[in-house]
């Protein structure tokens, strides 16, 4: 639906013009950091590392074995404030 | 696109909420990109593996996580409720109480010294002797506590009755004038045996035209800076006749503090007059130089004679703005003499 993908496109549009998108990401980075998504992981790389060779590892290699972990590795109470300020930037912005 | 409020029917609602874990996904992956960049970034720069060392070490670092204990697995307050031996006075004493303790008692803190110095100067008042310069000086150096200031200054105000920087204090307008006076580094005299009664008039006049003759309450020694020429202490034509080299002199007496005054109880009082007003410069000297027309006879007596206030007063006519350059020199040859 063209005009949904044009809401979207809208959204994230507006998102990154007032630098909301930015400041999400920040708030985002710091939390993983606190709470020690980061640091588990960065073992779970070394893990993948050393599995593949030091010398041969490709950015590829890493991305695919670490992003699904990665996602599923975010604890919920940072998913959840996310989801929230999302909303309400939606809430604040968005226009239908 | 238009601004409309948000309906908040079913369907929309649903896309509101796909759209918002859209976009929570895409943050979450661009942190995970972020990441996979630096570790990658790592790991060809070398410096990944860096903070891993052999199997031993690692064990032997590890991480302590038990409670009472921290993360080195050292006890934290082991030390607390122990008891030391004092190597100087070989009592026990409590942990935490020893390090005071021990400034006390090996007479090494800052206040053990400061009380040290009290008792002293308390001893030394008595009998006068003349080496507790510095004592005398770090008592009133201390860290103030009114009492203790009150208690230091009343023996040393008890100790001078007479000497003419106390009746100076006494006129207590005179906060400027104190200030200037203790603030710059004159040249102490280490004769603290005079007294302004036991000399005789000429010898007061005879001192006191060539040196400041402050005596100091700290210190009880005697100022030995030699007066100035005056040159700069005359206000601006404009406000003054200037032939009337009396005014002037009062002038004089009144802008360079130190030098004249002391001799005179009557010119000391013209001098705190003076320095009340000095710092609102140009209309209140001529009422001023109204005033001390009267005490200036006086004054004017005191010095060895009209020569050198004439002198004075022709240097003075021509040069008051030039006080600061003046001052300059002379202090720095103060300097030197210290030097």
């Amino acid at each position: 639906m063209s005009k949904d993908s044009q809401m979207r496109a809208a959204i994230n549009q507006k998102l990154i013009e007032m630098g909301e998108r930015e400041r999400l990401k920040e708030v985002l980075r710091a939390k993983l950091v606190e709470c020690g998504w980061k640091d588990q992981l960065k073992a779970h790389c070394k893990d993948v590392i050393r599995e593949k060779g030091l010398e041969h590892v490709t950015v590829e290699d890493l991305v695919t074995e670490v992003t699904p972990k990665g996602r599923a590795l975010v604890p919920d109470s940072v998913k959840k404030e996310l989801l929230q300020r999302i909303r309400a930037f939606l809430a604040q912005h968005a226009t239908l | 696109m238009k601004m409309e409020d948000m309906p908040l029917s079913g369907p929309d609602n649903t896309k509101l909420e796909a759209l918002v874990h859209d976009i929570y996904s895409e943050l979450v992956e661009d942190a995970c990109l972020g990441l996979c960049f630096e570790v990658h970034r790592a790991v060809k720069q070398g410096y990944f593996f860096l903070d891993e060392t052999d199997q031993e070490s690692m064990k032997e670092f590890e991480i302590v996580d038990q409670p009472g204990v921290d993360i080195f697995g050292q006890v934290y307050n082991q030390w607390k409720n122990k008891e030391c031996e004092c190597p100087n006075c070989k009592r026990l004493i409590a942990a935490s109480r020893f390090a005071p303790h021990l400034e006390k008692c090996l007479g090494m803190g800052r206040n053990s010294s400061r009380i040290a110095n009290r008792r002293l100067a308390s001893n030394n008042n008595m009998s006068k002797s003349e080496s507790d310069q510095e004592d005398n000086d770090d008592l009133n150096d201390n860290d103030w506590s009114y009492g203790a200031e009150k208690k230091a200054k009343k023996r040393k105000s008890d100790k001078n009755q007479n000497s003419p920087r106390r009746s100076k204090s006494l006129k207590h307008k005179n906060g400027e004038l104190g200030s200037s006076i203790t603030s710059e580094p004159y040249k102490y005299n280490y004769n603290t045996g005079i007294s302004y009664e036991t000399l005789g008039p000429d010898e007061v006049r005879s001192l006191l035209t060539t040196q400041c003759g402050v005596i100091s309450e700290h210190t009880k020694k005697m100022c030995t800076r030699p007066s100035l020429p005056d040159a700069d202490a005359v206000v601006e034509s404009d406000s003054f006749d200037i032939p009337d080299g009396q005014t002037l002199m009062s002038r004089l007496q009144w802008e360079d503090s130190p030098d004249i005054s002391p001799t005179d109880s009557a010119s000391s009082k013209a001098s705190t007059n003076h320095s009340d007003s000095r710092k609102p410069k140009k209309k209140k000297r001529t009422s001023l130089g109204l005033n001390s027309v009267g005490v200036v006879g006086v004054g004017g007596g005191s010095l060895t004679g009209g020569s050198s206030s004439s002198a004075q007063s022709n240097i003075s006519l021509s040069t008051k703005k030039k006080r600061p350059k003046l001052s300059a020199p002379s202090i720095s040859s103060i300097y030197d003499d210290l030097n």
